[in-house]
């Protein structure tokens, strides 16, 4: 710590370390970029990502020292910056080498030995809510409370023991004998100290730092853990995801660039006119490039439309099908029930924790239990729907036929199948939504409306609806973006999946098919791009549509 | 008040993601697979690896039910103490619902992929061309006393074709695998139902000679005439069943030489003609698309059609059961199946490892291994010998297990991959069409006009 | 008023009646996956269904090595429980070539067959002699069925011929709990349920974190390019996440997590959607409280944890509900990333999934597996019932 003893010391090391860094950085970029070294092996496109990130990093690097040796304030942010992302990548690197991030894998193998020690924390902090009860008594409250932290910290350490701990700690120190690792911690060390250096109060007045400056480093500090987590793991493959949609990967081997030939494919539509309404499609069709994909009549000519890739338009009307049905249903009967459950009467907590119950449970698992409903020879769905046409027909003497609906396996009903099962999964969640928006209109405003004489149904289309309009957004959008992209269910529930004959091939499911059946990766992110533009387009119209109705509001 | 709790509990995170650092090394090499027991490797995290002198070598199969799977296991506990050098490593794949090829050849592009495993018969091309498995021809001609001609012709003319010279046999140049087993379809029978109906037992105009499609059909229909939620025949919704139909007519899926879609032939068409009766003419079968299996089991279908694999299952329903073999077609056999699956080796291996894996295919299909898991009454030994034969005859029910094994020999069509094509893109197309056709949505002219123009399109356009 | 309470109640009625149909729907398919996962395989596959898990009553009776399955028969018009002894019995339906409808039943074996023809609609048909009333009457064979023998157990004497399919099996109510235990042992769901717990809680710690403080920096803090990078959030939030998969997973074998748990925790821990729900909660706590605090010489991380997090608890509940629902329930990713053959690392949806194919012809052990994968959320959810609805609610009006 002799830095202390002199400013000008303490800076110095500062820009010295930055003129190293920067130099080191510069260094191992131009190795990156020349293929020197053990940099050879890597694939080019790595290879240039990180020689250009490295040159940027070292130009951050180089300025920072410039402007610190000039005392200007940039040089601190830039410093603070340059240091921060190089620990966050050390401490990151480190991690990975160490194996920290595979240990999770062995924690769940160990954890089941540290959980009953865990209920032992857990009687801890029920004896600190005990604390509660002594208002007044300042002393006991004191005693109980220091009784329950011990007692947790000791349950959560005999549990962290029994989960492994020490041999994971000696296993993380043997780690430090890989140089490489230990070259990290030692990088992770220095940006550390650098960091400090620079944070403190003394280099702020040093560099003079004003108000504006800390809420920048800070702001940039807050938002750095998911910006960071942001740009690796999603914006990253988003761009690597439109990379493979113009390339013909298969998952195995190569990749090569083929332009927009993917997008090509699933547009490609060939038009022409049939000579009646009958002909065959391989009269007019190049047969062995379309498919026919649907025919109509038209002012007394008819027309046949082939497309290239058949089953991408099906997908496509399929989940548009769906989504059409699915939210509005889903959404209405929300709407219903939640103007039923905004009352006082008894009980109605009761209903709204039943109401929400299928939102809780898993895709699959719900699934595997409507599967066995659905069957149409020996489930309850059609069991139930004979049960009441026998007693209608018993009651009306009438005779009815048990319509014996094979919901899973006709292409007719497979659909409905899955929509039935959507909706009465999703209504809950979107009563539940309801329910609160309702709660936030001001009674008031129905009070107004009786004294105008308005009825129930008046006071539900003139107040409810458009108070509602902010929650019916936000409900409606996310209930058709999940619904734009369903997929379990249909795994789950169909056999073959998708079927049957391709009456419940979604987008999702025909991406599915083609990334990881057919191993077309490079066509199956095209299809992905197509459904990015489906919900994008989705969602802006229903945004279009709400600021018309808030619009609306205000004019009332 | 907030903040002490919330210490702890950042306290007590850190400790956990301390814990995560320990032990990686113990799972980063080897899954210990075999499911159950993984508390003891984990346990001490320093365990030394296995003596440095055996190859460890993980393989996997696509097993039906738990039963199989402990089948296996042991299976692999055996031949880890009779392979000298090698350590083994059973993991039971997902079932055919799980997507058990997707998740293979997943593993396969990212190298997680195990040594040795199983493929269905109709996939040997896919992952051959895509070389994902290894050819073995060469470690197969170092090997003296082996010969291809030890296993059903059918299975090992599809796993010795060689792509490039188009040529198969023993000294073709190729070889993808060695078969595990062989099946075929029977009728299952419901003959509690059949009796109820009045109708003669199938299983004497069998040995009659008497048992073709119209006998078929006839008590098929007595069958249903018991009630309308009584079925005389049930079938799931997949290739085999209804490929036998078209064979049985003399047609099939593809063209002589497997290079073209053949479902538009004549022979073809008649076959698939007679199965669309059954489901929208006379109603005598279980919804096309339903699984077959609950109500054959629940006592309400006479005739359920599937393989050797169904018998374990059926082993416990409450009916009086048994099984024939399918009728015969108008082409004078059943079309019947030779279903068939083989072990194959991970395309990557090299040097010893790769010598280990043929080592361990050949274990897998000794006539020890074969009776080990045949005694399951799963499937059929691939070995073609007479003690195969009268052992697989002993595991009974159902009685007549010869139904089976005259399936066997009625010239059944081998399953085989598609060289020329796209096996997993052929199969969706050919599925959809003839399920639009047998629930009605599609006509026969329909079908015909597009199927083979939209099969082709798919699996051969590369 | 009289009429006006009147009304009130055949409203509220009306409500309740309404509301319990549909809470009946709603509950109907898990009141069914509990009952069918306490069943027999057997029991599984009936028609017609029933709800309850039921066995068969057997009785013992002297002369037979098993006990006999109890049917309901109808004896001279009287149902009464009697036992199976056989069945399969052959039997013919006879009647008098001049009667047709006059149909008796009789074992095929009872009756004596003769020469002589009778010519009934223009065919020629044998003649059987069947016994009726004592007389043995020439009759033709109609048709053939296949009947059971049922005794009654009390007196083994008497006895009938009845249809076996359509007679009704005395039954009683019946658990399996066992079930439970074979499912965990088939499919190793404890440790399936373990890592779901553990991605679960790791995934709902890391997204409340970095929401909490991304939200608390788009909030109140500036700096230079917040305002776009927001906009950039709010745009991703509609992005389809199977659009991610693909390379997603590249970068998953690029980093060696390939079949590891990490892949379902560290890539789902940054959230545009939580951070866009907390900086929308944080953006009302009042700016004074801050300001104070400022002046007081507290560092923004002191008033993020002082001021800003207890006033912002059910937007907290509200993002741990989504995350813990989506992190409980997601499939597709753990589908693709985690191999099959590694059941250590299964989470429940994938242990299902390599169930419903392992034991497919067993519905109850399938849904004795759904049934373990959808009750610890439901426990959860009950537990914190009061947090859980009505956090979710304050969402969607900021939302």
């Amino acid at each position: 710590m002799t830095t202390e003893q002199s400013p000008a010391r303490w800076l110095q090391v500062v820009i010295g370390w930055h003129l190293l860094a920067a130099a080191a950085a510069l260094f191992a970029a131009i190795l990156l970029l020349t293929g020197g070294g053990p940099a050879g092996s890597m694939a080019l496109w790595a290879r240039l990502l990180a020689a250009f990130l490295l040159l940027g990093w070292g130009m951050g690097s180089g300025a920072a020292a410039f402007y610190i040796y000039h005392r200007i304030h940039r040089g601190r942010t830039l410093s603070l910056f340059t240091n921060y992302l190089a620990f966050v990548f050390f401490f990151l690197a480190a991690c990975q080498i160490m194996g920290v991030f595979l240990g999770i894998d062995t924690l769940a193998n160990n954890i089941g030995r540290g959980l009953p020690f865990l209920l032992l924390a857990f009687i801890g902090y029920l004896i600190g809510t005990a604390a509660d009860r002594y208002e007044g008594y300042y002393a006991r409250q004191q005693q109980i409370t220091r009784i329950s932290q011990g007692i947790m910290v000791a349950g959560g350490l005999i549990a962290a023991l029994a989960a492994g701990l020490l041999p994971g700690l000696i296993n993380l120190l043997r780690q430090l004998g890989n140089p490489t690792a230990l070259g990290l911690v030692i990088g992770m060390g220095i940006c550390l100290l650098m960091l400090w250096l620079m944070g403190r109060e003394k280099a702020a007045a040093a560099l003079h730092a004003q108000t504006h400056h800390e809420a920048m480093i800070n702001g940039y500090l807050f938002l750095s853990p998911n910006l960071l987590g942001f740009l690796i793991f999603f914006a990253g493959p988003l761009l690597l995801s439109l990379y493979v949609s113009f390339t013909d990967w298969d998952a195995f081997g190569t990749r090569n660039w083929v332009g927009v030939q993917n997008y090509q494919r699933i547009f490609d539509l060939n038009i022409a006119t049939l000579s009646s309404p009958t002909q065959r499609a391989d009269e007019v069709l190049d047969v062995t490039l379309y498919g026919e994909l649907a025919r109509f009549t038209i002012a007394g000519r008819s027309i046949i439309v082939g497309a290239r890739d058949r089953l991408f338009w099906i997908a496509l009307r399929n989940t548009v099908v769906f989504s059409l049905l699915a939210v509005p249903l889903s959404v209405t009967i929300a709407l219903v029930l939640s103007n039923l459950l905004n009352s006082k009467l008894p009980g109605i907590k009761f209903f709204r924790a039943i109401y929400f119950l299928p939102s809780i449970a898993a895709v699959v698992g719900i699934s595997l239990v409507w599967q066995w409903l659905y069957n149409s020879t020996v489930g309850f769905i059609n069991y139930g729907i004979l049960t009441v046409i026998t007693f209608l027909n018993n009651v009306l003497g009438t005779e009815m036929a048990d319509p014996a609906i094979r919901w899973l396996s006709e292409s007719r009903t497979a659909l409905l199948a899955i929509i039935i099962m959507a909706v009465w999964q999703t209504v809950g969640f979107n009563t539940v939504l309801f329910l609160a928006g309702l709660q936030n209109i001001p009674g008031d405003l129905y009070e107004a409306a009786t004294v105008d004489g308005a009825g129930k149904w008046a006071q539900f289309v003139n107040v409810t609806i458009p108070m509602l309009a902010p929650t019916t957004f936000f409900v409606i959008t996310t209930t058709l973006i999940k619904s734009l992209q369903v997929f379990e269910e249909i795994f789950i529930l169909t056999n073959p999946v998708g079927g049957p004959d391709n009456s419940t091939l979604t987008l999702v499911v025909y991406l599915y098919q083609n990334g990881f059946q057919f191993f077309k990766q490079g066509y199956a992110s095209a299809i992905a791009w197509v459904l990015f533009i489906v919900i994008f387009g989705a969602t802006l119209w229903q945004f279009r549509r709400q600021q018309q109705s808030v619009s609306g509001v205000y004019d009332v | 008040m907030i903040s002490p709790k919330l210490r702890l509990l950042t306290l007590l995170i850190l400790v956990l993601l301390l814990v995560a650092c320990g032990g990686n090394n113990t799972s980063s090499t080897n899954n210990t697979g075999a499911a159950t027991n993984d508390n003891a490797a984990a346990a001490n995290p320093t365990t030394p690896p296995q003596p440095a002198a055996d190859i460890a070598l993980r393989w996997r199969t696509r097993p039906d039910n738990q039963e199989e799977a402990n089948v296996y296991a042991t299976v692999s506990a055996t031949l880890d103490q009779q392979l000298e050098g090698i350590s083994l490593t059973y993991e039971p794949g997902g079932s055919e619902t799980a997507s058990y090829q997707d998740v293979l050849k997943t593993e396969i592009a990212n190298g997680t992929a195990p040594d040795v495993f199983w493929i269905p018969g109709t996939d040997v091309a896919d992952f051959a061309t895509r070389g994902l498995i290894l050819n073995l021809a060469s470690l197969a001609g170092a090997t003296s006393g082996f010969s291809v001609d030890a296993f059903y012709p059918g299975p090992m003319f599809h796993l010795t074709y060689n792509p490039d010279s188009m040529a198969s046999g023993g000294a073709s140049g190729a070889l993808w695998g060695l078969p595990r087993d062989v099946s075929t379809f029977a009728l299952y029978l419901n003959l509690d139902l059949i009796a109820e109906a009045g109708a003669p037992d199938p299983r004497e105009l069998a040995a009659n000679g008497q048992w073709d499609w119209q006998a078929f059909l006839e008590v098929a229909q007595a069958v249903h005439a018991l009630g309308p939620d009584i079925y005389g025949y049930g079938a799931n919704a997949w290739w085999g069943p209804y490929g036998t139909w078209m064979n049985a007519a003399g047609g099939g899926f593809f063209n002589e030489d497997r290079t073209a879609c053949n479902l538009d032939s004549a022979e073809s068409l008649a076959g698939l003609a007679f199965e669309q009766a059954l489901y929208q003419e006379y109603n005598v079968a279980v919804p096309y698309g339903e699984d077959s299996e609950p109500p054959f089991r629940a006592g309400k279908v006479a005739m359920f059609q599937n393989g050797r694999w169904a018998t374990p299952g059926t082993r416990t329903v409450t009916f009086d059961w048994d099984v024939v073999e399918l009728p015969k077609g108008p082409a004078g056999n059943a079309g019947n199946w030779l279903f068939w699956g083989a072990y194959v080796v991970n395309g990557s291996l090299t040097g010893e490892r790769a010598e280990a894996a043929w080592k361990l295919v050949q274990a897998l299909t000794t006539a020890e291994t074969q009776a080990t898991v045949a005694a399951l009454g799963a499937n059929i030994p691939s070995r073609v010998s007479q003690e195969a034969f009268d052992a697989f005859l002993t595991y009974t029910p159902p009685a007549n297990n010869q139904a089976f094994l005259n399936g066997l020999a009625d010239s059944p069509a081998t399953e085989g991959p598609l060289w020329a094509g796209s096996w997993p893109e052929y199969a969706p197309v050919m599925d959809a069409a003839v399920q639009a056709l047998m629930t009605g949505s599609s006509t026969l002219e329909q079908f015909a006009a597009t199927v083979c123009n939209d099969a082709n399109r798919a699996a051969f356009s590369r | 008023m009289k009429s006006y309470r009147l009304t009130q109640t055949l409203q509220n009625a009306a409500v309740y009646l309404v509301l319990t149909g549909f809470a009946a729907l709603m509950l109907f398919p898990f009141i069914f996956m509990i009952a069918t996962s306490l069943k027999e395989p057997a029991d599984t596959f009936r028609y017609p269904p029933r709800l309850l898990p039921r066995a068969p009553v057997f009785v013992e009776m002297a002369g037979y090595e098993q006990d006999l399955p109890l049917y309901y028969v109808t004896v001279d018009g009287d149902e009464e429980q009697y036992a199976l002894v056989e069945s399969g019995i052959r039997v013919g339906r006879y009647a008098p070539a001049d009667n047709l409808a006059m149909e008796l039943v009789r074992p095929l074996t009872d009756v004596t067959p003769t020469e002589e023809m009778a010519l009934v609609n223009g065919e020629e048909k044998p003649l059987f002699l069947v016994e009726q009333d004592g007389q043995l009457v020439p009759m033709v064979l109609v048709g053939q069925t296949a009947l059971g023998r049922f005794v009654n157990p009390e007196d083994p004497t008497q006895e009938t011929l009845a249809n076996v399919r359509l007679s009704q099996p005395v039954e009683r109510l019946t658990a399996h709990p066992d079930n439970y235990r074979r499912v965990v042992e088939l499919n190793n769901m404890g440790r399936a349920l373990t890592n779901t717990a553990l991605v679960t809680i790791l995934v709902v710690i890391g997204q409340i974190t970095t929401s909490v403080v991304g939200g608390y920096a788009f909030a109140r803090l500036k700096f230079p390019g917040r305002d776009s990078i927001f906009l950039f959030y709010l745009g991703t939030i509609m992005i389809p996440f199977v659009m991610l998969i693909i390379p997603l997973y590249q970068i998953m074998v690029l980093v060696g997590w390939v079949d590891r748990l990490a892949s379902l925790i560290i890539p789902w821990i940054f959230t545009a959607y939580g951070t866009f729900l907390m900086r929308q909660f944080f953006i009302t706590v009042p700016k004074e409280v801050e300001e104070a605090a400022l002046i007081d010489g507290a560092s923004r991380w002191q008033i993020l944890l002082r001021i800003f997090i207890p006033a912002s608890v059910p937007a907290l509940a509200t993002q741990a509900t989504f995350t813990f629902l989506y992190a409980w329930n997601s499939f597709f990713w753990p589908l693709v990333i985690i191999n099959t053959g590694n059941e250590r690392n299964h989470v429940l949806t994938l242990a299902l999934n390599v169930l419903r194919g392992r034991a497919s012809d067993a519905p109850n052990l399938i849904l004795a597996g759904a049934a373990i994968s959808i009750i610890p959320p439901l426990i959860v959810f009950i537990l914190g019932q009061r947090f859980f609805v009505e956090s979710a609610t304050s969402s969607a009006v900021k939302g």
